[in-house]
C-alpha cells in the first residue's frame, strides 16, 4: 500500500477493506440484496440468475466491503469453497418464503460450515431471512430453528429477517457484520 | 514473406488467414505493451546487459506459486499484473498446464476482478481467453463478464466479449444471446466487431444459435466502420455458407450496393470466386462481372484480389484475363515494394497455365530483374523462365547467377523449380541448365534446397535420355563432398540402377567406391547394394566388383558386412535369374504388412518356414488421394493419412481384421480403390471396395444415409453371383443413423475352376427403415423391410493382379523362363494411337509398367511395353506387348509369361 493510502487511512479517510462472500439457495436474492447497496446511478434494474459470480464493492459506516456474489444454481454451488480461504465474512442469505428447499439450504450450510477452509476459522455468518413481505414466509426464529443454528458454537452468527427489494433489515444486518469484522481487525491489529 | 513490410495489401496476400484472429493479434500486442510498461520500471543494470528477455527461464512451478498472489487482499495491481504476465507467457511458451494447477491458477485468477484496474482487467481478460480450454469450471466467470460487456467502460467491453464467448459452451449460449444481439449492433465499433468475431467463432460448435443472429448481421453491415462491416459481412456468409442460393443473393446483393470497407470487398470478391469455382463457371456468369467490376475499384487492395482472384480461375479465355493481367501489369511499376511483390507473385503462379497472358508483361518484368528487392527480382526472372522462349534462356540464366548468392532458400528452391519446367520444355537445353544446376549443387545451401537440386537433376534424366550421362556425371561429383546421408544414398541407389546400362559403366565405380571408404555405416550399405548391381548386370566388371565386395566384408558396420557377404555369395553362383531375383529387383512386400506377418509369426511358432507369399505386397502410392466432400461426411480414409508408414491397404487388412466372420481368410491381397455405386446425391450413398483374398472375395460396402427422418437397421448388400461365385456370408450394419457412414460386408467364395475369374454381380441393398424425428433423431419402435436397387459390381483381372514394379525387367523375363509363355496378337481397332491403347492395357490387366515403358516416345509408330506384376496366390505375372501403330488402328503382339500356366491363360484373354 501506498503511502497515501497509509496517510489516508491513519486520519480516517479511506476505509479498511474487508472481504465477504454471499451465498445461498439460487433465486434467495443475494444478488438483489447487494444491488441495494451500491449508489443508485450504479443500480442495476433487471437482475438475472447469476452464472459464476459478480464482485460488488459497497461501503458500511467504517468498512469498505468487497461482496463476493455467488450463483446459487445447484451445478455452480460447489464453485464456493473456491472462495472461502479469502473470505473475512459471509452473509449466507434463505428464501424463508421457500419451506419445501430449506432442507436442501441447511445441507448447504452444514457442507460450509464442515469446510476444512472455515471450520477452524472464528468467521462471522449473517443469515438474512429474505422475502419477508412473502405471505407465507416464516419468522427469522422459525428459520433459525429449520437450519439448525442454534448448534453453530464456533462462530458468532446473527440472523435477521429482510426484504431486498424494500430494503428492510438489510443495514441492520450489515451493521451487526462491521461491527464483528472490526472486533476481529481490532485483534489481529493487538496480535 | 510478409515479414518484409507490413504494407496491407501484401499482408493480405500471404496472412489471409490470420483474418480471423484478431482476438489474438490484440492480446500478443497487449501483451507486448505491458510487458514493455513493465521492463521499462526494472533495473536500468539489466537493460544495459543488452535488453535479456526478462521472462527467460522461467519456472512453471515457480510461476504458479507466484499466482498465489493474486488471493491476497488488498490486491496490488502491478505485482499481480506482472505476475499474470508471467503465466501468459510460460502458456504462450508452449508450457503445458495439468488440469488441476490450470484450474488452481484461473480461480485464484478470478479474484482479481475486485481490482479496476485497466491493465490488469485486460490481463485477467487474456489469461481466462489462454486457459479457458484447459482449467475446468471457468463458467464461473460468466457473470463478472457479463457484467463487464454491458458496462459503461468501453475499454472491457470488446475484449470481455471475446472472452465471454471462450468460457461459453454450446448450453450456456443461450443466456447470453440477447446481450451479443446488444453488441452485434452496438455502436462503438471495438465491441461491434469482438461479438462479430466472437460469433464467428461459436458458429464452429453452435450454428443453430449463430443463424438466429442474422437481423443484427445484417444491420451491422450498414456500419461505417470499415473493420465491422468485414467482420458483418463475414459472419453473414458463415451462416450461409451452406446454402449455395443464399450466398449468391449475398454476393449480387452487396455487389449492387456500394460497401465502404475495402476488406470487406476483398471477402466479397473471395465469396464470388469460390461460388464460380463451384458452380463452374466461365466468364458469363454475373459474378465474374462483378470481380471484373472491382478491377476499376479506387483501393488497390481490392484491385489486386479482384485481379487474383480472375487469374486464378479455371475456365477464363485470354480475353478474361487481359484485364486483370493489365492491372498487374501496372501494380509491376508501383513504386511501393509490396504491390510490385505482389503482383509478380501472382503472375509467376499463373506463368504455367496461361503463359501467353503473362508474355505480355515481359517488359516490365525483364525491368523488375534489377530490383533492389531480391525476392522481387528472383520472382520476376523465374516467371521469365517460365514464358520465356528458348532463345532467351541463356541469358537469363546468365542474369540470375549473378546474385544467386544473394538470395534465401526459399527463393532459390523457386528458381530450382522453374528451371525443372524449362528442362521438360526445352530437352535441347540440358546442356546450359545441367551446368547451372551443377553450380548451385556446388554452393552452399540447406537440406531442402539441395534436395530440390537432386530432385530435379534425377527427373531431368529420367525424361531425357540425352542428359543422362552429364547428369549423373554431376551427381558423382556432387556425392564426393555430401554431407546429407538421405541424399547421398538416393544418388548411389540411382546410380545402382542407372549406371550399369551406360557406355561406360566402369567410370562410375570409382565414384562409389571412394564413398566405401569415406563415408558414415548409411552411405557405405547403399554403395555396396550399387556396387553388387553393377556385378549382376555387366559380366565383364563381375569379377572386379567381387574383389571389391570382398574388401567391404572387413568393414566395421554390420550391415555393410552383411550385404557385402550377401551380394558376394549371390554373384559367385553366376547365375542370372538368383541375380535378377536378390540383386536387381529387391523385395517387393509392403514393409508395414512384413512387420505384422513376421511379428504374427513369432508369436505363434510353426515346424513350416516362414512363407513370403503370405505377406501383402507394396502397392504402388496412391498419389491423387480424391476426397470427396459431402457435407457432414467423415472422411473414411482417415487412418490412412496419420500413419505415414501404413498404406491404404494396410489400413484396410487392420479394419477387416476387426469383424470376426472375416478373419482367417488369410492375407489380404489387394484393395480396390471405391467404386460408386450410386448416385452422389441419391438417398442412400454407398460405395463398394473389393478386397480379394486366396480363394474369397470380401465386397465392403460404405453407405451413407442422406435423409434425416430415417433409421436404418440390418443394412445388408444381397448379391447376385455370376455363375461359379458363390455368395457364402452377409455382415450386416447393424444400424445407419443419418449422415454417419456404416459398412456392410459380403463374402464371396471364387469359383475353383482357376480360369474362371470374372463376373458381373447385381447388387441390392436390404434394411429395415425406421421413421424418426428429423430434429432429435428419436426413431419410432416399429420398423418396416425396404430395399433399394444399386448399380452392378464388376469384378475383373484387375482385382486379382496386384502391381509390381520390377526395376530391370529383362532380368526378370529370364528368370521367370517360357516354360509358360503365351503369344497371341490383337487388332484394336477402337484405339487410335499408342498412348490410349496403353492406357487402356494397363487399366485392363491391373499391371504395373516398367522402365517407363507407358511412355511413347513423339512420333514414333511402334513401342514395346512392359508390365508386371503377381497374381492372387504369389504366381509373378509378365507382360511384353508390343505395339504397332497403322491405318486400321492399333496392332498388339502380346506374350505373357507366368510361374503358373492358368495365370497366362487369363492375362492373355483378358484384352480380348
Amino acid at each position: 500500500m501506498g503511502f497515501f493510502d497509509a496517510l489516508a487511512q491513519w486520519l480516517g479517510v479511506k476505509k479498511k477493506e474487508v472481504n465477504v462472500m454471499v451465498v445461498g439457495l439460487d433465486n434467495s436474492g443475494k444478488t438483489t440484496i447487494i444491488n441495494h447497496f451500491k449508489p443508485p446511478d450504479a443500480k442495476n434494474h433487471d437482475i438475472v440468475p447469476t452464472v459464476g459470480f459478480n464482485v460488488e464493492k459497497f461501503k458500511s459506516k467504517s468498512l469498505s466491503f468487497t461482496a463476493f456474489d455467488m450463483s446459487g444454481q445447484g451445478r455452480y454451488r460447489n464453485l464456493w469453497e473456491h472462495y472461502y480461504k479469502e473470505c473475512d465474512g459471509i452473509i449466507f442469505v434463505i428464501d424463508s418464503s421457500d419451506k419445501l428447499r430449506m432442507v436442501v439450504a441447511k445441507d448447504e450450510l452444514d457442507l460450509l460450515l464442515q469446510h476444512p477452509d472455515l471450520k477452524n476459522r472464528r468467521i462471522p455468518i449473517l443469515f438474512f431471512a429474505n422475502k419477508m413481505d412473502a405471505r407465507d414466509a416464516v419468522s427469522s426464529v422459525k428459520c433459525s430453528h429449520l437450519l439448525g443454528l442454534e448448534t453453530i458454537k464456533d462462530k458468532p452468527w446473527h440472523i435477521c429477517a429482510s426484504n431486498a427489494v424494500s430494503g428492510d433489515g438489510l443495514h441492520e444486518g450489515v451493521d451487526w457484520l462491521t461491527d464483528q469484522l472490526k472486533d476481529v481487525l481490532e485483534k489481529k491489529r493487538k496480535k | 514473406m510478409g515479414r518484409v513490410t507490413s504494407d496491407p495489401v501484401c499482408l493480405y496476400v500471404t496472412c489471409s488467414a490470420r483474418r480471423w484472429q484478431l482476438p489474438a493479434q490484440t492480446s500478443s500486442a497487449t501483451l507486448r505493451l505491458n510487458r514493455r510498461m513493465l521492463s521499462l520500471k526494472r533495473d536500468k543494470k539489466e537493460e544495459e546487459d543488452g535488453g535479456a528477455n526478462p521472462f527467460n527461464n522461467l519456472e512453471k512451478s515457480t510461476v504458479l506459486q507466484e499466482a498465489r498472489t493474486f488471493n491476497e487482499t488488498p490486491i496490488n495491481p502491478r505485482k499481480c499484473g506482472y505476475i499474470l504476465t508471467k503465466v501468459l507467457y510460460i502458456i504462450n511458451q508452449g508450457e503445458s498446464l495439468g488440469t488441476t494447477e490450470a484450474t488452481e491458477a484461473f480461480f485464484a485468477m478470478t479474484k482479481l476482478f475486485q481490482s479496476k484496474d485497466p491493465i490488469l482487467r485486460r490481463l485477467v481478460y487474456l489469461g481466462i481467453k489462454e486457459m479457458s480450454k484447459i482449467a475446468q469450471d471457468v463458467i464461473i466467470v460468466t457473470s463478472s463478464l457479463m457484467k463487464d460487456m454491458t458496462g459503461k467502460e468501453d475499454q472491457f467491453r470488446g475484449p470481455a466479449i471475446r472472452a465471454l464467448c471462450s468460457v461459453t459452451d454450446h448450453s450456456m449460449l443461450q443466456s447470453i444471446e440477447r446481450y451479443m444481439k446488444q453488441a452485434i449492433v452496438d455502436k462503438v465499433p471495438g465491441v461491434s466487431s469482438a461479438a462479430l468475431v466472437s460469433a464467428l467463432h461459436l458458429g464452429k460448435g453452435s450454428h443453430e444459435v449463430i443463424k438466429r443472429w442474422v437481423n443484427e448481421a445484417q444491420e451491422a453491415v450498414n456500419s461505417d466502420n470499415v473493420m465491422v462491416q468485414f467482420h458483418a459481412l463475414g459472419l453473414l456468409y458463415h451462416i450461409r455458407k451452406s446454402d449455395k442460393l443464399a450466398v449468391n443473393k449475398l454476393v449480387s446483393k452487396f455487389s449492387k450496393h456500394t460497401l465502404k470497407s475495402p476488406y470487406a470487398y476483398c471477402l466479397l470478391i473471395r465469396i464470388a470466386a469460390k461460388l464460380i469455382e463451384e458452380e463452374d463457371a466461365g466468364s458469363d456468369s454475373p459474378m465474374f462481372d462483378f470481380i471484373e467490376s472491382c478491377l476499376r475499384h479506387k483501393s488497390e487492395m481490392v484491385i489486386y484480389e479482384a485481379a487474383h482472384a480472375i487469374v486464378q480461375l479455371k475456365n477464363t479465355t485470354a480475353k478474361d484475363l487481359a484485364p486483370a493481367v493489365s492491372v498487374l501489369q501496372l501494380f509491376c511499376s508501383s513504386p511501393k515494394p509490396t504491390l510490385r511483390f505482389a503482383a509478380v507473385r501472382t503472375l509467376n503462379k499463373v506463368a504455367i497455365k496461361h503463359p501467353a497472358a503473362v508474355t505480355a508483361c515481359n517488359l516490365d518484368l525483364e525491368n523488375l530483374i534489377t530490383d533492389v528487392n531480391r525476392s522481387i527480382a528472383t520472382l520476376a526472372i523465374t516467371t521469365l523462365l517460365k514464358t520465356g522462349n528458348e532463345s532467351s534462356v541463356d541469358r537469363l540464366m546468365k542474369q540470375i547467377s549473378t546474385f544467386m548468392s544473394e538470395i534465401s532458400d526459399e527463393f532459390k528452391i523457386v528458381v530450382v523449380q522453374a528451371i525443372r519446367s524449362l528442362c521438360s520444355k526445352f530437352p535441347r537445353k540440358h546442356n546450359v541448365l545441367m551446368t547451372f544446376l551443377s553450380q548451385m549443387l556446388r554452393d552452399e545451401g540447406g537440406f531442402d534446397y539441395k534436395k530440390e537440386i537432386v530432385d530435379c537433376i534425377i527427373a531431368t534424366i529420367e525424361e531425357n535420355a540425352e542428359a543422362k550421362e552429364a547428369g549423373l556425371a554431376h551427381l558423382c561429383e556432387f556425392i564426393e563432398d555430401c554431407e546429407h546421408t538421405v541424399l547421398a544414398t538416393k544418388i548411389l541407389h540411382l546410380l545402382g540402377r542407372e549406371g550399369p546400362r551406360t557406355p561406360t559403366p566402369s567410370k562410375y565405380i570409382r565414384f562409389i567406391y571412394n564413398r566405401v571408404i569415406l563415408e558414415n555405416a548409411a552411405v557405405r550399405a547403399a554403395a555396396v547394394s550399387a556396387i553388387a548391381k553393377f556385378g549382376a548386370h555387366c559380366d565383364d566388371l563381375l569379377n572386379s566388383c567381387v574383389v571389391l565386395l570382398e574388401r567391404c566384408q572387413l568393414d566395421s558396420d554390420d550391415e555393410v558386412r552383411d550385404r557385402a557377404t550377401f551380394f558376394v555369395n549371390v554373384l559367385k553362383q553366376q547365375q542370372k535369374a538368383l541375380s535378377s531375383a536378390y540383386i536387381l529387383n529387391g523385395l517387393q512386400v509392403s514393409v508395414v504388412g512384413l512387420e505384422r506377418a513376421l511379428h504374427q509369426y513369432t508369436l505363434e511358432p510353426s515346424e513350416t518356414p516362414f512363407d513370403m507369399k503370405s505377406v501383402p505386397l507394396a502397392t504402388q502410392p496412391i498419389t491423387e488421394q480424391r476426397v470427396r466432400d459431402v457435407p457432414g461426411e467423415l472422411p473414411s480414409s482417415k487412418p490412412a493419412q496419420d500413419k505415414v508408414a501404413a498404406t491404404r491397404q494396410d489400413v484396410y487388412q487392420e479394419q477387416l481384421a476387426q469383424v470376426p466372420e472375416l478373419a482367417n481368410l488369410g492375407p489380404l491381397f489387394k484393395s480396390s480403390s471405391p467404386v460408386e455405386v450410386t448416385e452422389s446425391e441419391t438417398e442412400y450413398y454407398v460405395q463398394c471396395i473389393k478386397h480379394t483374398f486366396s480363394n474369397y472375395i470380401v465386397f465392403q460396402f460404405d453407405c451413407t444415409n442422406t435423409l434425416n427422418d430415417q433409421l436404418l437397421e440390418k443394412v445388408t448388400v444381397e448379391m447376385e453371383p455370376a455363375e461359379g461365385f458363390e455368395v457364402t456370408k452377409y455382415v450386416p450394419c447393424a444400424s445407419l443413423p443419418y449422415n454417419k457412414p456404416g459398412t456392410t460386408y459380403t463374402l464371396v467364395k471364387l469359383p475353383s475352376e482357376p480360369t474362371q475369374v470374372t463376373g458381373t454381380f447385381a447388387c441390392t441393398l436390404k434394411f429395415v427403415v425406421k421413421d424418426c424425428d428429423p430434429q432429435t433423431g428419436e426413431p419410432d419402435e416399429e420398423g418396416y423391410s425396404d430395399e433399394y436397387v444399386l448399380e452392378d459390381v464388376e469384378v475383373n483381372v484387375a482385382d486379382h493382379v496386384q502391381k509390381v514394379m520390377k526395376p530391370n525387367f529383362a532380368a526378370s523375363w529370364e528368370e521367370v523362363g517360357p516354360e509358360n509363355e503365351l503369344e497371341d496378337t490383337y487388332a484394336l481397332s477402337s484405339m487410335s494411337t499408342i498412348e490410349e491403347a496403353i492406357k487402356n492395357i494397363i487399366q485392363y490387366m491391373g499391371l504395373q509398367p516398367c522402365e517407363r515403358s507407358d511412355k511413347v516416345g513423339e512420333g514414333k509408330s511402334s513401342h514395346t511395353l512392359y508390365l508386371a506384376g503377381v497374381f492372387r496366390g504369389g504366381h509373378d505375372a509378365l507382360v511384353r506387348a508390343k505395339l504397332a501403330l497403322d491405318t486400321s488402328g492399333v496392332t498388339m503382339q502380346l506374350t505373357v509369361r507366368s510361374t503358373d500356366p492358368s495365370v497366362s491363360e487369363i492375362l492373355a484373354t483378358a484384352v480380348a
